[in-house]
């Protein structure tokens, strides 16, 4: 299955455009692209595993994916509040335009 | 070729392009709309590997939360900008070799498993997912329940603002 060749290239179409990227909530959306394409190897390994006792359990996978998305959920709801609360500060929402770090 | 070769396909075209539209999209709304495609996307993938209740669980949550919060961020911080935001390019080609080196390095150690993979069937109901979660995973069940309040409880004190 190629699904872990997508996965991996995905996660590194979000890096890249974490590591580019000037606008804050563009980051933030390149990072749940990372968390997404890091689920999908995740669950997708879990389903298609070849473990001497016939693979794991399914049910296993779903709650570990469940966690995973709502860790993801509280990552971004955390994520978007800093954001709101930076840009508020430094009246800037680009990242090249923040350079004070003791503002 | 089969049926789900095709669904295979048609869902990785439609997770990369919208991986890409989101990243290389100049428009911040065509960007959260890309990636509401991509978290869609990935509800597809958790479809074909017979994860029902994790692809409701994907839609609720990110498509209906995650998407949402995002879409408001845009609007508060994009006033008057006319929502277009610029690829800076000073760094392209440094982060497109941390991209690709990253992509390269970890590919290769799959490259081995890769052919050992076979799908499992199973069918997994919200019920499967609701004994695990209360019986093996409780611990983990209760610490999200923690964090997730935790989370609540930070968000309302970073954006409350100050009103000292």
């Amino acid at each position: 299955m190629t699904f872990i060749g997508l996965a991996l290239g995905v996660f590194c179409i979000g890096l890249y455009g974490v590591l580019v990227r000037r606008d804050t909530v563009a980051v933030l959306a390149s990072v749940e692209v990372m968390l997404g394409a890091a689920t999908v190897m995740l669950v997708g390994l879990s389903a298609t595993s070849t473990l001497p006792a016939g693979g794991a359990d399914p049910s296993v996978t779903g709650a570990v994916g469940l966690v995973i998305i709502v860790l993801a959920a509280a990552e971004a709801s955390i994520g978007l509040a800093l954001l709101l609360a930076v840009s508020r500060r430094m009246k800037t929402a680009r990242l090249d335009e923040m350079q004070e770090v003791n503002g | 070729m089969s049926t789900s070769e095709l669904v295979f396909w048609f869902l990785a075209g439609v997770t990369a392009l919208s991986a890409v539209g989101v990243v290389f999209q100049k428009d911040v709304t065509r960007m959260a709309l890309s990636l509401g495609a991509f978290l869609l996307s990935v509800a597809g993938w958790f479809l074909f590997f017979a994860q029902a209740f994790l692809a409701v669980a994907q839609v609720f949550v990110y498509v209906g939360g995650v998407l949402v919060l995002v879409i408001f961020a845009i609007m508060l911080l994009h006033r008057g900008e006319g929502g277009s935001t610029g690829l800076e390019s000073r760094h392209s080609i440094d982060a497109a070799m941390v991209a690709l080196g990253l992509f390269f390095i970890v590919g290769m150690t799959f490259v081995d498993v890769a052919p050992t993979l076979t799908a499992v069937p199973g069918q997994m109901g919200s019920e499967a997912v609701g004994a695990q979660l209360l019986s093996g995973m409780l611990v983990h069940f209760e610490a999200i329940a923690v964090l997730l309040l935790a989370a609540l409880t930070a968000v309302m004190a970073i954006s409350g603002g100050d009103r000292s």
